[in-house]
């Protein structure tokens, strides 16, 4: 039974990080739920027929909603993830060698797979990332991204690496 | 007049195909997918090979987009959604003739 779960060692500054990113996230989705308010939310739901009006009209009416909606339980999967863990307890402001292991079963991956991607695509819409090149490496912001793209590499190596 | 049974063949595969025709489903490039992302996702959604779904995704980078799907089009439109659960940029258009 073990042998299905994916183990995933971080420590309990990127815990909080992590949570703090995801729980923006859900509010994010909670207060937007027509797309077009934001670009970023606009961007996980993106337009199935740009050379046909009336189609992107009836798909996005009939898939959008449900999609925002797994978009929250994904991210709600991933917060009770690291609560189970307990790696959200203890110092606010944790020594940085303070690691936690947190156990993903095969459906907490696809969850925590689709969430990092999701919230680098947001950061990224934020970030103003247009082009393959787009990114610089003096702001702050960029780090984030990156990190959670370092995340997310790690954990397809982990599942993918057969 | 004498009927001509070959062409009359021919004139029917025509109209099965204006009749019913093929969609795709197409993803295209973003600077912010990973790599490994985009073939994970062909992997685990299409059942691609680790080379098939190689491919598609350096295609994709290259040359802006990839055919991934080709169907019916209700069948296209679940594959579209399916990639916007992902987050991939996809979308369903009409196969070009």
């Amino acid at each position: 039974m073990t042998a299905d779960l994916v183990m995933l060692t971080i420590t309990r500054i990127e815990a909080h990080h992590l949570a703090d990113l995801v729980g923006q996230f859900v509010a994010l989705l909670d207060e937007t739920d027509a797309s077009a308010a934001d670009p970023a939310v606009a961007r996980l739901v993106p337009d199935a027929y740009p050379d046909d009006a009336e189609a992107g009209r009836e798909f996005r009416h009939a898939t959008e909603h449900e999609l925002l909606g797994r978009r929250t339980a994904d991210a709600q999967r991933l917060l009770s993830d690291l609560t189970t863990a307990s790696a959200l307890e203890g110092d606010p402001e944790p020594a940085v060698e303070d690691v936690v292991d947190v156990a993903l079963a095969p459906d907490a991956v696809r969850a925590w797979l689709r969430t990092l991607a999701a919230l680098r695509l947001v950061i990224a819409s934020r970030l103003g990332v247009d082009a393959d090149d787009d990114h610089d490496h003096d702001d702050p912001r960029f780090a984030v991204y990156d990190w959670l793209g370092y995340r997310l590499d790690g954990l397809l190596a982990a599942i993918d690496g057969d | 007049m004498l009927a001509h049974p070959e062409l009359d063949e021919d004139l029917r595969i025509d109209e099965a195909v204006a009749d019913d025709p093929v969609w795709q489903t197409v993803v295209w490039n973003d600077p912010v997918n990973l790599m490994s992302y985009v073939v994970h996702v062909f992997r685990e959604y299409f059942g691609f090979s680790r080379d098939e779904a190689s491919r598609r995704m350096l295609a994709v980078h290259h040359e802006g987009h990839a055919v991934v799907a080709e169907g019916a089009r209700e069948q296209m439109e679940l594959h579209a959604q399916a990639m916007h659960d992902y987050g991939l940029w996809a979308t369903v258009r009409r196969a070009p003739r």
